[in-house]
Formats: C-alpha cells, sequence, structure tokens
C-alpha cells in the first residue's frame, strides 16, 4: 500500500518545514539513489534503523545481528534500488525519457543529516527544490518506509510536456 | 546568559557581540567560520556547495552562505567594515562528511570533500590561517563557536561525542 502524502515546493534555506519533531530521536536507515539523463531526480527513502533490521532479516530469511552489518545495508540498498527503479521506469514508459540511475547509496544517521547531504548534493542551481514524500505500508509487515522524491522546479516541468 | 543564533542551510551571520555564539548543523556541508578575536568580530557559514555553476552573482541575502567562494568573499568585506583587521582574520571549520557509503569503489556523493578542498583553496588565496577543522568521516556534526573564547565546539549527536577545536 503506498500514499503520496505531500507534494511542496521549499526553499533550500528553510528545510526545517519538512524536519519532523522525531528527527533527532530515531535513527534512520536510507538509501539515497540519484537520477540523471533526460530527467534529474533523487529518491531519498527512510525508515527506522530498529524497523530496518527487521525487514532485512525478512528479506534474507535469518535475523541480522551486528556482525551482518553489511548484509543489512545490502538488502536495503536492494529495496530501495527496487522502489526508485520502479518510479524511473514508470516515468520512463509513460513520458519516453531516458533515465539513469546511480548505485544507491546507504547510510545511518539522523533525519536531519540525511535530508542535509541529500540537498546539498542536489542543489546548485536553484534556491527551491520541489519535494514529493511518499510512504509505502507493508499491510503484513506493519513496516513504513517513506521515500522523498526531489527535483529542481525545471524538472517539473517536462512532466506537463 | 548567551544568545545563540541558529544558521540556517546555506545562511551566513556575523557577529560583534561577545555574548553571542553561532551555531549550525552540518552533514556534507561545512560550517566555516572566521574571526577576529581582538576586534572581537565572527562570522559562520552554512556552506553547501564550492561555486555557483552558471556563475552568477547571488541576490539573495538570506542564502549568502551557499557558495563556498561567494559566503568567504562575504564574510570578509563584511567583517573588515565591522572593524576586523584582516590581517588578523583566522578560521576554523568543520564538516564536509561522506554521508552514503556504497557498495561500488566509486563515490558519486562526494560534494563534502569538494567543499573542503575548495574553501581550503580559497583561504590560501586570501592568506587566512585555517588554525583548526574537524572535516570528513560520515556524520553529522552540530557546530558552536564562542566569540568570546574562539572555540569551536562540535558534536555528534550519532556518535555521542562532544569536542572543542
Amino acid at each position: 500500500m503506498y500514499l503520496l502524502k505531500k507534494t511542496q515546493e521549499i526553499p533550500i534555506v528553510n528545510l526545517d518545514v519538512i524536519l519532523s519533531n522525531l528527527e533527532e530521536l530515531n535513527v534512520m536507515s536510507a538509501v539515497y539513489v540519484k537520477c540523471d539523463g533526460d530527467l534529474h531526480m533523487g529518491a531519498l527513502l527512510y525508515l527506522p534503523e530498529n524497523k530496518s533490521k527487521i525487514l532485512a532479516s525478512q528479506l534474507l530469511g535469518r535475523s541480522i545481528h551486528n556482525e551482518s552489518e553489511g548484509l543489512t545495508m545490502s538488502s536495503i540498498s536492494e529495496i530501495g534500488n527496487i522502489l526508485a527503479a520502479s518510479i524511473t521506469n514508470a516515468i520512463s514508459q509513460d513520458t519516453g525519457y531516458k533515465i539513469c540511475s546511480s548505485v544507491p547509496g546507504y547510510a545511518v544517521e539522523f533525519f536531519r543529516t540525511l535530508l542535509e547531504a541529500v540537498v546539498s548534493d542536489f542543489g546548485n542551481e536553484f534556491d527551491t527544490l520541489v519535494v514529493s514524500h511518499v510512504e509505502f505500508h507493508g499491510v503484513t509487515s506493519d513496516i513504513t518506509i517513506h521515500m522523498l522524491l526531489l527535483q529542481n522546479p525545471s524538472e517539473i516541468k517536462k512532466f506537463m510536456m | 546568559m548567551k544568545r545563540v543564533i541558529e544558521i540556517k542551510m546555506g545562511g551566513l551571520e556575523i557577529i560583534t557581540d561577545k555574548e553571542c555564539e553561532l551555531k549550525t548543523f552540518v552533514g556534507s556541508c561545512v560550517a566555516i567560520c572566521l574571526f577576529d578575536l581582538t576586534s572581537h568580530v565572527a562570522s559562520m557559514a552554512h556552506v553547501m556547495l564550492p561555486q555557483k555553476s552558471d556563475g552568477l552573482q547571488s541576490l539573495a541575502q538570506k542564502d549568502i552562505g551557499k557558495y563556498a567562494d561567494e559566503a568567504l568573499s562575504y564574510m570578509i568585506n563584511g567583517m573588515i567594515q565591522k572593524g576586523a583587521d584582516p590581517k588578523k582574520i583566522k578560521a576554523k571549520m568543520a564538516g564536509g562528511a561522506a554521508i552514503f557509503e556504497h557498495e561500488s569503489e566509486t563515490s558519486l556523493f562526494n560534494v563534502g570533500h569538494r567543499n573542503i578542498v575548495y574553501l581550503k583553496k580559497i583561504l590560501k588565496e586570501n592568506g587566512i590561517p585555517l588554525v583548526s577543522e574537524d572535516t570528513g568521516e560520515n556524520f553529522g556534526r552540530w557546530v558552536r563557536f564562542n566569540l568570546q573564547s574562539g572555540a569551536l565546539t562540535v558534536a555528534s549527536n550519532l556518535k555521542k561525542f562532544e569536542k572543542t577545536i
């Protein structure tokens, strides 16, 4: 089950509006995929680190211990890759744009750090970013994965052509 | 009690009040701090990127700290206007982390490292000594500058440390 929660154009200097109150309480596992080609887009997927270990153990079919950090990273990166690729494939099929995705980047950090890293990687030309927040909810696992799709305002216009 | 001025992403502040502290949070961005302790003038910028790609100067004052080249130029001129002696200006910086790790060998997201390299280059060109730094690694940092002591306090909630540089 998925839900597009909100799309908003946010000034880069004012990103605090998407920092939740929990941002310094929950450490997140995150995957960042950058898309280039006819369309430039960033996809940041994140979920609380403890939930990511549950998800990784379900994927791998065995429990995840501290010594298996590499396996957690690989499996969560894989999920990020699949979800981001599903979106870019859908966009590509609908628009005919050629889109290339990067190797997924993985991080475990507070949300503020993740957001700052992604925005600084992204925001060269414009003072604002268009950010869409999507939630993916596993009905049986009860795990929610959040995805932020980031684009420069000029890229959004490409959807209207 | 000290007044704390929080600097947002791409922001910049110049202070002359010794009772003020400058504070920001950086991941791959860099908190660059210039100060002249004898004239009691300090400035901090939250630098996101080395240079603007289109080469045009920013008109907006609110994100004047966004690009390293523009930020340093604005900081130096602004500090001199407020009484700083250009020969006594020193620098400290923190941040520039590589937050995302890749399984491939090449990192596409090396903006933190590029920010550090570029800032050092501009500081050198302007003859400003970098007296201390806490840069690189893979975690976010809270950064606080105290004009009275010249101390830059760096803390990570994730790594659970606080140090003064």
